[in-house]
């Protein structure tokens, strides 16, 4: 059987990575935490995609692709698989996990009651969308690795389910 | 409620042994004194304003920790003088107290985290609850990638586990 | 009477939920990578692995403690040995052993042969001087710092630097016990 780690080991690293490149690498520049967090997640689907598909044939189309995502990949980064896909048929793929793992235990800190301080609320969703990055680099990576060009954004409006939206380049 | 799936907590909830809701409030220390959850359920009489409060409790867990250890006989260590500062797990510890209105529980696990159930005096041994909402405060706040060590709680996740868990003790 | 001290982590890694170790794996070696590209010095490098480790050290003793079991850590020596077994085991499913105490029973080394964090690493020539599991050391003198015992480590032996297994030396400086943390006048 393949090795593993406690989830613990895999949550805290992603903790720390956000935590890191927030506040103390990049503190007050969000956008560059941003774009190096991503492009932790980037290296990483690159390379898991690469080691996934060395004895397949090669995707005929896009949807294919997608649909490798959504199935053997994700089993084996979360033993699940994606729950629901959509498609526009013009680029643009939308893959709902209802259950995501890495944002399973995320609990707003904040109530949206009256008495908070106003922006308290903002800084609790950039520091959730913070964690967001990560996750989307690795789809784009993945797919990058199966020379599918892509931007790859996040939505957790409603936790615990994630949906990420996939618009490829042509 | 299920947020986890298949995640287990261990260990698994000791049965309740009455019900209805015997709790009056509950507090959670961490090792720098630090309140990070006070919880009322059913307080009607309150004199002290809440910082005080806190204060009065950590103090009263502090000396009666000295106090316990200080008259253990069963122990052979150099007990040193009252008052002189232990390591959390040092010497014998108590475990809760009782007077005629009520029974106060408490854990402390080595990490200093000090768990303090205030109850109704007829309630039966809470330890393993106590290790339960230990349990509880492991899943729910220290695995939330949006919480900060040392912080207050405010995790609405844990505070409605925790109330459905407490509301069913005896 | 207080459960016994548990020897092993088995049962505890049996029931945890686990992860794929490649992803952790991968996703270690993408972080040394991003960080030896935007920090340069690495020195830096080391520093900010220690500290990553370190926060993830206070947190993750608490489940450690959960999990296991463990009511007292006031013995070092019984400390180090929990942490060799249990604590590496529950969480990176591999033990370590301790060895080469010093007399007074405050220094000792854990040992570790086998390590998943480097699994198909290479260290390239451009990154000597890189303690690339320093994130471990740091996690270990996080964790022990919550049981109140400050701690000094050190990397000895490094098997992406030729040696033969992984070596941290855990020197104990003090055990710092609770004070009363507020002054009585307020």
């Amino acid at each position: 059987m393949a090795r593993e780690v406690s989830e613990s080991c895999m949550d805290s690293l992603l903790t720390e990575i956000v935590s890191s490149y927030c506040n103390v690498l990049y503190v007050s520049k969000p956008e560059l935490a941003a774009r190096r967090i991503e492009a932790i997640g980037y290296q990483v689907g690159h390379q898991l995609s690469e080691r996934y598909t060395m004895e397949r044939p090669r995707f005929s189309d896009h949807l294919e692709a997608i649909k490798f995502i959504c199935k053997d990949f994700w089993s084996e980064l979360f033993k699940k698989q994606i729950d629901n896909l959509k498609t526009n048929h013009r680029g643009t793929f939308v893959l709902q996990d209802d259950k995501f793992a890495w944002v399973s235990r995320m609990s707003s800190t904040e109530n949206s009651g009256s008495t908070q301080e106003p922006g308290i609320g903002n800084k609790a969703a950039e520091a959730s969308s913070m964690h967001l990055y990560f996750p989307c680099g690795i789809i784009r990576g993945a797919l990058s690795n199966l020379g599918i060009s892509c931007a790859v954004s996040a939505d957790i409006s409603n936790l615990p389910s994630c949906s990420f939206v996939i618009r490829i380049k042509v | 409620m299920q947020f986890f799936g298949s995640s287990e907590i261990s260990p698994s909830p000791p049965v309740p042994t009455a019900s209805g809701n015997n709790a009056h409030m509950m507090y959670v220390f961490n090792r720098n004194g630090v309140c990070l959850l006070y919880r009322e359920w059913n307080r009607p009489l309150r004199t002290l304003d809440s910082n005080q409060d806190h204060k009065l409790m950590f103090g009263l867990l502090f000396s009666l920790k000295s106090l316990t250890a200080k008259m253990d006989p069963s122990s052979s260590v150099e007990k040193g003088n009252l008052g002189v500062p232990q390591l959390p797990g040092q010497g014998c510890s108590f475990h809760s107290f009782r007077t005629n209105t009520y029974k106060l529980s408490f854990m402390e696990s080595p990490s200093g985290i000090k768990i303090i159930l205030v109850t109704h005096p007829k309630a039966s041994d809470l330890r393993e609850s106590l290790k339960y909402i230990y349990n509880l405060y492991v899943e729910y706040v220290v695995k939330n990638p949006l919480y900060t060590p040392g912080t207050p709680i405010k995790s609405e996740l844990f505070n409605t586990t925790l109330d459905q868990y407490v509301r069913g003790l005896g | 009477m207080a459960p016994a001290v548990p020897r092993s982590g088995d049962a505890i890694f049996a029931n945890v939920e686990r992860v794929n170790a490649e992803l952790f794996t991968l996703t270690y070696g993408a972080i040394v990578r991003q960080l030896l590209t935007d920090l340069e010095e690495v020195e830096e490098v080391n520093k900010q692995l220690d500290q990553m480790g370190y926060n993830i050290g206070i947190r993750l003793i608490d489940e450690f403690l959960a999990k296991s079991n463990v009511t007292r850590c006031v013995d070092f020596r019984e400390t180090a040995e929990v942490i060799a077994k249990v604590g590496f085991k529950m969480f990176l499913g591999v033990t370590a052993s301790v060895t080469n105490w010093d007399n007074e029973g405050t220094c000792c080394s854990l040992i570790l042969e086998d390590n998943p964090l480097v699994d198909f690493v290479e260290l390239p020539d451009n990154c000597q001087g890189l303690y690339y599991c320093n994130i471990l050391s740091g996690v270990v003198r996080g964790a022990l710092e919550m049981v109140s015992m400050k701690t000094e480590i050190t990397w000895i032996r490094d098997m992406l630097r030729g040696d033969d297994a992984f070596e941290l030396q855990v020197k104990l400086l003090k055990q710092v016990p609770e004070e009363y943390p507020y002054k009585d006048d307020e």
